[in-house]
């Protein structure tokens, strides 16, 4: 069978950042619902333990390619491997994204053009490439991964939070453009996730507000999946988070880049105390 | 009781209830196998027990059971340990180790943490281990289950609850899990095999299993919790009874706590379900028969 000239309908996703905790996530979501995939991360190991994984459990085909979206060689080797492949996509999931703790002027040069080359050029890139790769029978559904982060001017995340207001607004504008083309982009906006125990650790350190504001990553996948297939433009999960979200909308900017400048320092310096974050 | 000839695998030994059957065992003159994730805490752990009146043969291996890679690496490790004793037989697995989280975190091969390291990793390592388990003249498996299970109920449609996550729903459907795969081992050998599955419940005990990983909320409720513990030391004596006395080689419960047969929930002796779990956890650990 030739699923160029047949109309193929399974659903294909690809999945960026797909050995971390989100992308796993919703990795496992998307096979779960019988979905093929092809999966990329920084990082070979994880990938080939989680797709052998896949594979298994829910029966579905898995291709892996490690590569270093930063890298336009690697990506460039990335895009030849879906040219060459006889898969259609119907769905790019784009999870793959970075940062660095600390103040910008404490972060190296190196750092802050990885973020910017990660999340927002190999963004860019990965979804460039992939439309023509696309399944032409099926409605073709991107989700970006932006951030909470993405609706406010954020002091010591300034570059990250930039970078993912930068992913918002690419998003909502790329949304109409591409709906002549039967493609859909959905942008999610996740508070904290409690992914790895650095991530945990940071979440304990805020208190209260750490524990309302974070979401089980299994959940925040399989609500984003459905609201990508319904065609929504923004998906803030949680209740704490969409409230967060519309009274940041209504104070100005510059009040609010104080406040959470107040707020971060405050939580910086208690982990800093409890000794998870080396003293700057 | 001389148990001098014997070799028991106990994984999760080197705290709480592993470590206090290990201990029981040892003093008893048996061989054990104990696993742990931590390398330095599985050396202080082989340092005590060898310290013991009457050890034996003590010997620990590092192994992260959240790992199915980690998992079969395991079983080929102790299938060399027993060769180079010289036998091919293993007399108990005690498939101690159990974890809670709060939240939801998946594992390297993409499973809820605690479904894989309270559900699957007792499936996989007793499959790997029961061919030695069969070549002894009666072979034990004793999962630490829990009362927990009182309440539970596998939702097929998302057994791991990804979807919607509650840590404690969670504990309770693995402990669930554990009843179920006891009872579809039992039936999966046949009434004529030599070798046994159990479920034992360990009561409330005071164990750290809520002051790992977790919120300081959650460690605040576990210890306060505990206080009406026992010491592990009540659920190790019925572990190593359930695991050497012989009036159990015709035993047709499954549940037991204190030594005892104890009615477990109508959802864990519900042979359908046990069946399905087999089936799935067949699946899930690419197990193909």
């Amino acid at each position: 069978m030739n699923p160029i000239n047949s109309k193929n309908k399974t659903m294909m996703a690809l999945i960026t950042g797909a050995a971390g905790g989100l992308g796993k996530a919703f990795a496992v979501e998307c096979a779960s619902r019988g979905w093929d995939l092809f999966l990329t991360d920084y990082l070979r190991e994880p990938l080939e333990t989680l797709a052998a994984a896949l594979r298994n459990g829910y029966g579905v085909k898995v291709i892996t390619h490690a590569c270093d979206l930063t890298e336009a060689g690697a990506r460039a080797r990335l895009f030849e491997h879906l040219r060459a492949g006889s898969g259609r996509f119907t769905t790019l999931i784009n999870v793959a994204g970075v940062d660095f703790e600390g103040p910008f002027f404490e972060q190296s040069g190196q750092q802050i053009q990885t973020i910017v080359r990660l999340n927002i050029e190999g963004t860019l890139a990965m979804t460039h490439a992939i439309l023509q790769y696309r399944n032409p029978w099926m409605p073709f559904r991107i989700i970006n991964v932006a951030s909470l982060a993405a609706f406010y001017p954020m002091p010591v995340k300034a570059t990250y939070a930039a970078s993912k207001r930068f992913l918002l607004d690419f998003s909502l504008a790329l949304r109409e453009e591409l709906r002549s083309l039967n493609a859909t982009v959905t942008v999610l906006c996740p508070g904290g996730m409690p992914t790895n125990p650095e991530c945990i650790k940071a979440i304990e350190a805020q208190g209260w507000a750490g524990l309302i504001t974070t979401l089980d990553v299994g959940r925040v996948a399989n609500q984003t999946l459905d609201a990508a297939l319904a065609g929504k433009a923004v998906v803030i999960p949680g209740a704490v988070n969409r409230v967060l979200q519309t009274f940041g909308a209504l104070v100005p900017s510059s009040l609010l880049a104080g406040f959470i400048h107040n707020r971060w320092s405050a939580v910086r310096q208690k982990r800093v105390v409890q000794g998870s974050l080396p003293a700057a | 009781m001389d148990l001098s000839a014997k070799t028991y695998v106990i994984t999760g030994a080197t705290s709480g209830i592993g470590m206090a059957a290990a201990e029981a065992l040892v003093r008893a003159g048996a061989g054990v196998i104990g696993v742990g994730r931590s390398a330095e805490r599985c050396r202080a752990a082989e340092a005590h027990l060898r310290g013991l009146a009457l050890a034996n043969n003590v010997r620990y291996v590092v192994a992260d059971l959240s790992l199915q890679a980690d998992i079969h690496r395991l079983g080929e490790q102790i299938k060399e340990m027993l060769s180079s004793d010289g036998t091919t037989a293993l007399d108990g697995l005690v498939n101690n180790a159990g974890v809670f989280t709060y939240w939801l975190t998946l594992t390297p091969d993409g499973v809820e943490t605690q479904w894989a390291v309270n559900h699957l990793a007792p499936f996989l390592l007793t499959w790997e281990l029961l061919p030695l388990l069969k070549a002894a003249p009666f072979g034990r498996v004793v999962t630490v289950s829990s009362g927990s299970h009182y309440g539970a109920r596998l939702n097929w449609a998302d057994p791991q609850l990804r979807r919607r996550y509650n840590g404690l729903q969670a504990y309770g459907n693995t402990k669930l899990a554990n009843v179920l795969f006891s009872l579809a081992l039992n039936h999966h050998l046949g009434t004529d095999s030599t070798v046994r599955a159990f479920a034992a419940d360990p009561g409330l005990v005071k164990t750290d299993i809520g002051m790992k990983g977790t919120p300081a909320l959650v460690r605040w409720i576990w210890q306060i919790r505990r206080s009406g513990g026992t010491s592990s030391d009540v659920p190790a004596r019925s572990i190593v009874f359930l695991l050497t006395d012989p009036s159990l080689h015709t035993a047709s419960q499954v549940y037991w706590k204190d030594s005892l047969p104890k009615q477990a929930s109508r959802e864990a002796l519900d042979v359908q379900s046990a069946a399905r779990l087999w089936e799935l956890s067949e699946k899930m650990c690419g197990i193909k028969e």
